[in-house]
């Protein structure tokens, strides 16, 4: 009976200090600098991108040049053969890039949790690529990546291989997939590495106990113990692939054709070379909500599978 | 443009003969960033009387939104500016009938020769020719390490002049002579005498053409004066060859020029400063820009002697890195037929069509006459949507 022990327990005295009042605005003034800059620079914005996905504006026009159209702009979205085929390719983009680098991420991380020498510095070069500049890491690419001299095509020679990357429609995707892995392998393997070394000791002794072999030892043990984290990063990756933008603006432009036209690329297009501002908010709204229904799905699928739950 | 490129010295004799005004020069990038900062500048109030539009997709755009005064009462009253009336070979652009946006700068297109391998080759520098002509001279002067021509010219421009992207409430992609520039291009690239595009498109070369101009991975450039700039300085784009100049190839008897009158100054309707606006706007025109020469612009009005534009356009040493007489003969003699557009319905649109599916079909990836219908497709699509907003 909840209710009658806090009704027995000794009532807890608030007695203000004689001559102060509480002021709850005090806190505000503690947090506003930080209040103010997510809701000038997070909140107004998303707020304004609803509004927007409902109107016709081209911003040239300015906010007396804004005509509210109704649900217009989602009827055309769903007759776009552009907007889907950014989708289709953003799905293609995140549905191989993010396992990819999950499982690339996992290998590495269990690789660097070994006892090997030098394995501080190796876990610093895997993390590199995630915190070197965007720009770097594209001319970087462009250059190595060159179907003629760069040095992938010069390897892939020997197996008679010569992709065109970045000048052919077909390959450039793929390239920039190669990209998103290798930019995000060392970061997986770092989280994979954080948890690897809270992995429950004593199961492993008991399984070691019992003769279980490392395969076992994985699927029973590691594996589970590691499913928050992956949902972690499969929801971190989902979300930052489907927004990746850098680096096709930096190298591809979108093209060749529109071969690397995923969705974020399209919808800075439409707003920021057509000056289709409403239409451009309303791809941001339905992206938004695929997105987020992705991540949802996502978390849903591994409730009730972690090892603690 | 950086201020350093002209415009500061522009600023400075206006001020030197308006001593009343004070003029502050602020670059704008002329890419979507620099294009978005001044849209959103000028809508939200801040300070700016005077600017300039490089983009055809901006200038529609700006025009029609109330970003630009109207200056046609200020035209018409002026006979030195009674030429940006014209329609035939327009200098300005006309919203509604109302004047909003005046060319500064002609930008003629030539073809430019390395004067070194042009002689190696013993090829006639010509005076005049066809585009076959030009095709089989690109291949003349193909050899193991450069190649001919970086691309083909715009054949369908020449061939049909300003506004040819639009027929009536259409676009004009059916016209034979775009399928036919797709297909020159692809057919020079496949042959070895045009610039293979896979190349371009991983170098990113379209922006850097210049330096495999200089280090004679090509020969004919097809150009305009603004990247002559390149052509004497020695010390940051060192070469040892001169440069002579060619007019653009016809196509079936039509001479349309690819270069354009661009570079549109424009004044803020907001501006509370017009008449000062107005005064340095008029100036620039009529009198100022000869220090734009530098940069390459050739003023819209003329009004430069020869030697101006010479010691202007090709630095201090002309004869040692130009070939004069050629020079004289296709910039400072001629006069080409200049095709600047007025009609720029859905303009970016169409623009990133045409540029996607000629990459498809340069690559070898798609076929020209497939790659135009689906610029056809495109490009009515953006006409029909851009016409049915307000």
């Amino acid at each position: 009976m909840a209710t009658a022990t806090v009704a027995a327990a000794p009532a807890v005295r608030t007695e203000k200090a004689p001559g102060i009042k509480p002021r709850g605005w005090i806190g505000f003034l503690f947090i506003a600098p930080n209040l103010l800059g997510v809701i000038a620079f997070t909140l107004i914005p998303l707020i304004s991108v609803v509004v927007l996905a409902f109107t016709d504006w081209n911003l040239v026009s300015g906010l007396g040049g804004i005509t509210f159209n109704g649900i217009d702009n989602f009827v055309a979205i769903a007759r776009d053969p552009g907007f889907w085929h950014a989708i289709g390719l953003t799905l293609v983009y995140v549905v191989v890039s993010v396992p990819l680098t999950v499982v690339l991420g996992l290998a590495l991380g269990i690789a660097l949790d070994r006892p090997l020498p030098g394995r501080a510095v190796l876990r610093a070069i895997f993390f590199l690529p995630y915190i070197v500049n965007v720009v770097a890491i594209g001319m970087t690419w462009l250059m190595l990546m060159n179907p003629r001299a760069g040095l992938v095509n010069q390897v892939l020679d020997a197996f008679g291989i010569q992709p065109g990357w970045f000048a052919s429609s077909h390959w450039a995707l793929p390239a920039l997939i190669v990209m998103a892995v290798w930019g995000g392998v060392g970061y997986c393997s770092l989280i994979y590495l954080s948890a690897l070394q809270d992995a429950p000791r004593q199961l492993y002794e008991a399984a070691d106990i019992d003769g279980a072999s490392a395969w076992a030892k994985f699927r029973v043990i590691t594996w589970p113990s590691l499913l928050p984290t992956t949902i972690f990063l499969l929801v971190t990756l989902i979300i930052g692939a489907s927004q990746g933008f850098g680096l096709i603006a930096l190298i591809t432009a979108g093209g060749p054709g529109d071969s690397t036209t995923t969705i974020s690329y399209y919808m800075y297009q439409t707003g920021f070379q057509f000056y289709r501002f409403g239409y451009a908010s309303a791809i941001g709204l339905v992206t938004f909500v695929g997105v987020l229904v992705l991540t949802l799905l996502t978390w849903r699928a591994q409730r009730g599978r972690s090892l603690n739950d | 443009m950086p201020a350093a490129s002209g415009p500061g010295d522009v600023v400075k004799a206006f001020q030197a003969k308006f001593p009343q005004y004070e003029v502050n020069y602020t670059r704008f990038v002329n890419d979507d960033r620099g294009n978005l900062k001044l849209d959103t500048a000028l809508q939200g109030g801040v300070d700016i009387d005077v600017y300039f539009t490089y983009s055809q997709g901006a200038l529609a755009l700006r025009a029609g939104s109330g970003l630009a005064a109207d200056l046609t009462d200020r035209v018409t009253a002026d006979p030195d500016l009674k030429v940006f009336l014209d329609t035939e070979q327009p200098r300005s652009y006309i919203d509604n009938g109302r004047v909003k946006a005046l060319a500064t700068a002609r930008e003629p297109f030539f073809v430019l020769f390395n004067e070194k391998l042009r002689q190696q080759a013993g090829v006639e520098l010509p005076h005049d020719w066809t585009i076959d002509e030009f095709r089989s001279t690109a291949k003349q002067l193909t050899t193991g390490r450069t190649v001919g021509a970086y691309t083909v010219p715009d054949i369908a421009r020449i061939a049909l002049g300003p506004n040819y992207w639009y027929d009536g409430n259409r676009s004009n992609f059916g016209e034979p002579h775009f399928e036919q520039g797709f297909r020159v291009g692809r057919e020079m690239i496949a042959d070895g005498t045009a610039f293979p595009w896979t190349e371009v498109l991983a170098r990113h070369l379209d922006a850097y053409q210049q330096n495999s101009f200089l280090t004679e991975e090509f020969h004919l450039w097809s150009t305009a004066p603004f990247n002559l700039r390149y052509l004497y300085d020695a010390k940051k784009y060192p070469h040892d060859f001169k440069v002579a100049f060619a007019p653009s190839p016809t196509v079936d008897g039509k001479d349309w020029n690819g270069g354009s009158f661009s570079n549109f100054i424009m004044i803020n309707p907001k501006s509370p400063k017009f008449e000062a606006a107005w005064a340095f706007v008029k100036f620039w025109l009529t009198e100022g820009a000869t220090p734009m020469l530098k940069g390459g612009k050739l003023p819209a009005l003329g009004g430069v002697t020869d030697d101006q534009i010479i010691t202007g356009m090709l630095g201090k040493e002309p004869d040692k890195y130009f070939d004069m007489d050629s020079f004289r003969r296709v910039v400072l003699e001629a006069d080409p037929k200049l095709a600047t557009d007025t009609r720029l319905t859905g303009f970016p649109e169409i623009t990133l069509a045409v540029k996607q599916q000629r990459d498809l079909c340069w690559l070898g990836e798609k076929d020209p006459g497939v790659a135009i219908r689906e610029v056809r497709r495109l490009a009515d699509a953006a006409i029909a949507r851009n016409e049915r907003r307000p």
